[in-house]
């Protein structure tokens, strides 16, 4: 055997080893039995009510439960600091008089979610209740949700979180992208999200998270009796989270 | 007409000197990598409201500059210009190593890379560009392998057969690249022009690397090429050129003319750092001066002045890729129409961002790493005809001076 | 015939390669010999994974099968959690009510068998 057969073998050897490494995992993970088979899924769709007009003005509650509850990194920088839930300050471009306006923002949880739909790993997707939560299993840490992100929702872990806040949940490492998970964790229990418990305990009682498919819920009655609306609809992503007073 | 392939047999020396040099740079981008790995994404300058900086306009670039197979292979295998095909073996050798380098740039922008290699190819999703492309680019890999063995066993039909697939693949290829940002929902990015305009950029940046690589090359090994193949290049090159001007001129006239893009339409041909780059970088040096160059009769025929102008246009697209980039991503999105941001615990308006060395070594690195492949492929394979002649000079069978 | 483009005779050439390449492939080998044999005079006590401190019954399996597949458990226990919501018996903040310490179990088999499972840099477990 010469050197130029012995190249071609072992190439050609090395190719097929990856392939069936590759296809193996690749079938194994969409044709195999796949976690979750057989489960009775809810039925719920879980949606978000701020009410604009009981959100204190200069108050940052929600973001400090939200923080403190998912463990979200603030590194002294606004560059890199994360915040899951934050509060923007705006002032109408054409009335001169109007006074200034406080609006809460987070992840919208789209029904039509841009950013689950450009994750190539599907590491951000759409759960079956309507939540869309990042894997950070598989995320890869490519950023390309946070392009897609109309509503610059999403952020990403630049640095690596030191602070553990709370040690029942776990924190993100370095390298994966982020966003509000609607406190999935506590929903999937039967509690409130982080941000509605604290919101409730200093007294504004703004922000209502429940169920949109039950009628009978809190938020669907919110819905139904408001002039509720959502920030850029126009775009079609069918965000659930509504505002009133906006 | 027989061609005889060779390899670059003499000036040992000096090629391992290259190898040498592209091999140090490679090293300098490993250890950038490295450093950003071990420090975290944050040393590279991106940050929540910047995620993608100059590895992601490398590698656009590159897969861009790829394109110089396209036009080779499509010039005789689409449109049997027989006389442009001694340069078919270096052209889609470099493509193929190109795009590595796309590809190895994106690897090394990556947030994991325990996992880059593994989930993006168990896990698909073909609603999402970023899926798509990789499948895209390691197809048009894989076809330029199956080009080269076609080219290099002499059989003709599979090589115009493949030499057509690759034209068609390679059109997929640099629109999926810019169906990245084309198909975003950026109101700067946002645009069913940018694939094409890419395509037409991505055609200018390859033809003229690709005059400078048979230019740089035959001189430098002292091997005959006919001035007019290089002069009809000069001359596809400054058609590719009008062409990206039409794409840029309609892109910015539609968002300066639609009320609702208007102000962000100001914001990228005016403002900062690449507004600079798009009217001098891109416009005057990349565009206008090589177009100039290659219409007058005098300079579009001399060899020297063609070279000035591929430089010129290689250098201007780099700087078009920096501005289909960036200005996104520093641009704000609306998201209250008739507001205006004045307080927020995040950066919500305009933003800047600067290119840090950490990204320069990176990119660097990568340049090494397809540098030393380059030469090692040039020492190894018989990729350079002895000569490339015109079709009406063929019959000498002498290479010249 | 046209010269060879390699600049030492065939023969040497091959047999370089030959040598680097059979040096490469039994390296590994050698060290993982060599070192066992070494390891086989040294006194090494017997892998002491921590008893457990019940504060349930029992395990959710049998040690058996934990022995050899908790890896597989957690994996598809992940996948129904983050993918579906379902939070059942099963979880690394359950395992932590008996198996107190991850030092003193966990650890101790997965430095035994050189595996890094990079979970605790997000998951909790002291």
């Amino acid at each position: 055997m010469d050197r130029r057969d012995f190249i071609k073998v072992a190439g050609g050897t090395l190719l097929a080893g990856a392939s069936c490494a590759y296809a193996f995992r690749f079938l194994n993970d969409t044709f195999g039995v796949q976690a979750g088979e057989g489960v009775q899924l809810s039925g719920r769709r879980w949606g978000m009510v701020i009410d604009l007009t009981r959100c204190r003005s200069g108050c940052t509650t929600c973001m400090e439960a939200c923080r403190v509850e998912n463990n979200v990194g603030l590194h002294g920088d606004i560059r890199w600091d994360n915040h899951w839930i934050r509060k923007v300050k705006l002032k109408s471009k054409h009335a001169a008089g109007e006074a200034e306006k406080e609006v809460i923002l987070l992840c919208n949880h789209c029904d039509k979610p841009p950013c689950a739909q450009v994750c190539p790993v599907q590491a951000t997707y759409k759960r079956h209740d309507g939540i869309v939560i990042v894997d950070h299993h598989r995320c890869i840490g490519c950023r390309y949700c946070m392009i897609a992100c109309p509503y610059n929702a999403r952020q990403f872990n630049f640095v690596d979180t030191e602070d553990w806040l709370n040690k029942e949940h776990p924190k993100r490492s370095h390298g994966v992208a982020e966003a509000c998970t609607l406190c999935a964790h506590r929903l999937d229990v039967g509690r409130i999200p982080a941000c509605v418990e604290a919101c409730c305990n200093v007294g504004a009682e703004a922000l209502f998270v429940g169920d949109m498919n039950d009628p009978e819920s809190e938020v669907s009655r919110l819905i139904a009796t408001n002039a509720v609306k959502r920030i850029r609809e126009d775009l079609g992503t069918e965000p659930k989270v509504h505002y009133i007073g906006l | 007409m027989d061609i005889v392939f060779e390899r670059i047999d003499d000036q040992a020396a000096q090629l391992r000197r290259l190898m040498i040099a592209f091999g140090v740079l490679a090293m300098a981008g490993l250890l950038a990598t490295w450093w950003v790995v071990e420090k975290g994404i944050w040393v590279t300058g991106m940050y929540t409201r910047v995620p993608w900086g100059l590895q992601i306009v490398m590698a656009v670039y590159y897969i861009g500059l790829s394109a110089g197979s396209l036009v080779i292979s499509g010039l005789y295998g689409v449109f049997g210009k027989q006389e442009y095909k001694p340069f078919a073996r270096i052209a889609v050798y470099v493509a193929m190593l190109f795009l590595i380098a796309g590809l190895l740039s994106i690897l090394t922008d990556q947030g994991r890379l325990d996992r880059v290699f593994v989930e993006p190819f168990v896990h698909f999703n073909l609603q999402s560009m970023f899926s798509i492309n990789p499948i895209l680019y390691i197809g048009h890999i894989l076809i330029c392998v199956v080009y080269l063995w076609a080219l290099f066993t002499e059989r003709k039909k599979l090589t115009t057969v493949v030499a057509t697939l690759a034209f068609g693949w390679a059109f997929c290829v640099h629109s999926g690249t810019g169906a990245i940002f084309g198909f975003g929902a950026r109101m700067l990015y946002e645009s069913p022009l940018l694939p094409a305009s890419f395509v037409a950029a991505a055609m200018a940046s390859g033809t003229a690397l690709m005059i400078l690589l048979i230019v740089g090359l035959f001189k430098a090994t002292k091997r005959h090429v006919d001035d007019e193949l290089i002069i009809w290049l000069g001359r596809f090159l400054a058609v590719c050129i009008l062409v990206v001007v039409y794409f840029l001129a309609l892109e910015n006239a539609y968002r300066a003319y639609v009320v609702e893009l208007r102000e962000a339409a100001i914001y990228y041909l005016f403002d900062g750092f690449h507004g600079a780059l798009f009217w001098f970088g891109l416009g005057i040096v990349g565009l206008f001066i090589p177009m100039f160059i290659l219409f007058r009769r005098k300079t579009g025929t001399s060899i020297r002045w063609i070279v000035i102008a591929s430089v010129l246009v290689v250098f201007g697209v780099l700087c078009e890729r920096y501005v289909i980039v960036l200005p996104g991503l520093t641009h704000p999105a609306e998201l209250f129409p008739g507001m205006t941001v004045v307080g927020s615990a995040l950066e919500e308006g305009v933003v800047s961002y600067s290119v840090s060395i950490v990204e320069v070594l990176q990119a660097l690195g990568v340049f090494g790493v397809i540098g030393f492949l380059f030469v090692f492929g040039l020492r190894v394979f018989k990729l350079l005809p002895t000569e490339a002649r015109a079709l009406n000079n063929q019959s000498s069978s002498e290479s010249g001076p | 015939m046209p010269p060879q483009a390699s600049g030492s005779s065939p023969a040497g050439g091959r047999g370089v390669v030959t040598v680097i390449l059979i040096l490469v492939i039994l390296t590994p080998l050698a060290y993982s010999i060599v070192s066992r044999a070494v390891a086989q005079n040294v006194d090494t006590a017997e892998l002491f994974l921590e008893r457990p401190d019940p504060k349930h019954q029992e395990c959710v399996r049998d040690t058996e099968y934990m022995r050899f597949h908790h890896w597989e458990l957690l994996r598809s226990t992940r996948e129904e959690v983050v993918r579906f919501g379902i939070r059942g018996e099963i979880g690394l903040h359950r395992c932590r009510d008996c198996h107190t310490s991850r030092e003193r179990f966990c650890d101790r088999c997965h430095q035994a068998t050189s595996l890094t499972p990079d979970c605790w840099g997000c998951h909790y477990y002291p």
